[in-house]
């Protein structure tokens, strides 16, 4: 018991991720641009990230509470800490985390010199988990029911789902004419882990009303399952194994498989006014592997024992009535789940024209290079009860040539105020960068709702580099 | 010497967030800290028998019943449960005065505890007895939790005999307060 109370704590000390990624979204001298959008104009001869390293990032994300709010060394009782947290949360607020790596990327152009057609491919493992604050059930479990008689606690609160899966992408975007970008990109979903419980309903009732046979009227009504894959065989007791390696092994090569998309665009309205959009992850996962379902369906109304003096007709034991009204049913088959699934967008108004280097412009075309841009973005996720919605202001500026920097503010369900920052640099033909968001809460990182960076490092050739 | 400039870059690239970030101490013990005190209320037992089960002559009669009991089963409840009360409430508008024996029974029937309440007859004005709680804690509490069954005798006293047609019935109503400290 404790130590799944424990679990979930160390879970909402690590959460805080939104899986948006404002400050790479567009950031296209950043290759990994084109996994936010396919229709990124992301340009190159070639490219490849370097192993590991190309493609880091966290996001946590805990919208009604901190880790600070929990954990400060200030002397206040935990268990005050935590009826602080339930009673100022919802059940609306939730915890999430994302996390990415990239294990390889690369992409290079097709076609020759003058095309504008380019693939770009790689592996990436994912760990996805989102839970919204079970608030009823956390003042059941603080509380009991004692002084909430009239009250229905909601077992709907119960909602979450987490997953680890690797993703194995081939990306194709091509530069069409001076206006337009258009990308796709195909995914294969290997999903090690799932636990999913996001369909629950039902509701624990006490009530008190005079004239009926029972000092209170208890109903139970619960529609609860839980739904996991490549979990079951680390519940038994005969299981002896390590179970981060197993799994890691599960999500690279015998997962669950999937099938999933990303589309985007690049559309220049004119020569510096600019819009994106991008649709990342329309896609599911057969969840076939090792798959386990647990569900306690059914109705109760708990009377107590009911003795009838009448030696013949005896009543049933009221606990054995519960097993049946409410059974724990266990059922091994196949579910889908569907990746959450992101929609990006974005106008950028570009200005400053750069007069250094580049004396003679010898391709001839509109090469010309802005040095400031600004603009607004949208995101949105599904999620299980509402979407979450983010709005981002930007501000890009090319500091040399080969130094970018954006920053961004963003308005998000964790902050009103959160203020991002990237930078990507060249070296010779190294890209580096190192994205951050909620710089204002670095001062302070344990009273941050929400965290999230990212940074990598890839190999990029351009032809003016031949 | 350039992949020595690209080393120091990238690891001031990696340290800067650091460098301007702090946070307040924090102690992750506290944990151990955690003490959940829930206290729920819930139906123990209740009856309704009427004067017409009761058909009798005019004297003393006893009606015994045993009912399975199985929350003490869950080690869970057993080891977390602190404290207990019960509550016990009885109503009779029957003709005759009674008296109700809750017995507490071990899985082998052997009467943990008896505890005994009595009701007067009906005569005309409301009859309903609120008894005092009875609290459980420590040595009764462990008594408590040894419970597998509870049995009951209702005992009628002597009185005015009982036909099909006699009116009123004898209404036992209980509830549990249960006070939990899970750690």
């Amino acid at each position: 018991m404790r130590k799944g109370y424990l679990i979930l704590l160390v879970i909402f000390q690590l959460s805080c991720f939104a899986q948006n990624k404002q400050v790479l979204y567009n950031f296209t001298s950043i290759p990994q641009s084109l996994l936010v959008n396919p229709g990124a104009d992301v340009s190159y001869k070639f490219y490849f990230g370097i192993p590991i390293l190309s493609g880091v990032s966290a996001n946590l994300g805990s919208s009604s509470f901190s880790a600070y709010d929990l954990f400060a060394n200030n002397g206040v009782d935990f268990n005050d800490k935590v009826r602080n947290i339930i009673s100022n949360s919802s059940n609306k607020d939730k915890t999430q985390v994302n996390q990415q790596l990239e294990i390889f990327s690369g992409g290079f152009r097709i076609g020759g010199k003058e095309s504008q057609s380019y693939i770009s491919f790689g592996v990436y493992q994912e760990f996805d988990f989102l839970m919204y604050f079970p608030k009823d059930l956390a003042i059941l479990a603080v509380d009991g029911n004692q002084n909430y008689i009239g009250k229905t606690f909601n077992l709907a609160d119960l909602n979450l789902r987490a997953e680890v899966l690797s993703v194995f992408h081939v990306g194709f975007h091509k530069k069409l004419s001076e206006k337009l970008v258009l990308g796709g990109r195909a995914k294969i979903y290997s999903s090690g882990a799932n636990a999913t419980s996001t369909h629950n309903s039902g509701f624990i009732y006490t009530g008190q009303s005079v004239g009926t046979p029972n000092l209170y009227n208890q109903i139970i009504s619960s529609n609860l399952e839980l739904k996991t894959s490549g979990l079951n065989k680390f519940t038994k007791d005969e299981y002896e194994g390590s179970v981060p390696s197993d799994i890691a092994r599960n999500t690279f090569f015998n997962g669950s498989l999937g099938l999933g998309l990303d589309a985007g665009i690049t559309y220049y309205i004119k020569e510096n006014l600019q819009f994106t959009a991008s649709i990342v992850d329309i896609g599911f996962i057969k969840q076939s592997k090792d798959v386990e379902t647990l569900t306690y369906k059914g109705t109760y109304s708990y009377k107590g024992a009911n003795p009838n003096f009448d030696p013949v007709n005896k009543p049933e034991d009221v606990f054995d009535q519960f097993d049946k009204a409410i059974p724990r049913d266990t059922l091994y088959n196949k579910y889908t789940t569907w990746r959450p699934t992101k929609l990006y967008s974005s106008i950028q108004y570009s200005f400053g024209e750069s007069r250094s280097d580049d004396q003679c412009n010898c391709k001839g075309s509109i090469n010309r290079r802005y040095l400031n841009a600004i603009g607004g973005q949208m995101f949105a996720m599904t999620m299980p009860s509402e979407p979450y919605v983010a709005i981002t202001a930007f501000y890009k500026r090319s500091i040399f040539e080969k130094l970018d920097l954006k920053a961004t503010y963003t308005i998000d369900p964790y902050s009103n105020k959160n203020i991002g920052l990237g930078l990507s640099g060249t070296l010779g033909k190294l890209n580096m960068y190192l994205l951050v968001d909620n710089v204002l809460e670095y001062k302070d990182v344990s009273k941050a709702n929400s965290l999230a960076f990212q940074f990598g490092f890839n190999f990029v050739f351009q032809d003016s580099e031949d | 010497m350039k992949s020595n400039f690209i080393s120091r870059i990238s690891k001031l690239l990696l340290l800067a967030p650091l460098l301007f970030s702090c946070s307040s101490s924090l102690d992750f013990d506290q944990v151990n800290d955690l003490k959940l005190k829930p206290v729920f209320v819930a139906n123990l037992a209740y009856f309704d028998i009427p004067a017409t089960q009761l058909i009798n002559d005019g004297s003393a009669e006893p009606f015994v019943d045993v009912s399975e009991f199985n929350a003490f089963k869950d080690k869970f409840f057993r080891d977390n449960l602190v404290k207990a009360e019960l509550n016990f409430e009885i109503e009779n508008t029957i003709i005759r005065s009674f008296r109700i024996d809750l017995m507490l029974l071990d899985a082998n029937d052997q009467i943990l505890e008896t505890d005994s309440y009595q009701v007067p007859a009906y005569s005309g004005t409301p009859n309903i007895i609120k008894f005092p709680t009875e609290v459980f804690e420590n040595e009764r509490l462990d008594l408590l939790k040894k419970t597998a069954k509870l049995g009951f005798v209702v005992t009628m006293d002597a009185g005015p005999p009982l036909d099909i047609n006699s009116k009123g019935n004898l209404k036992f109503r209980s509830g549990a307060t249960i006070y939990m400290e899970i750690e």
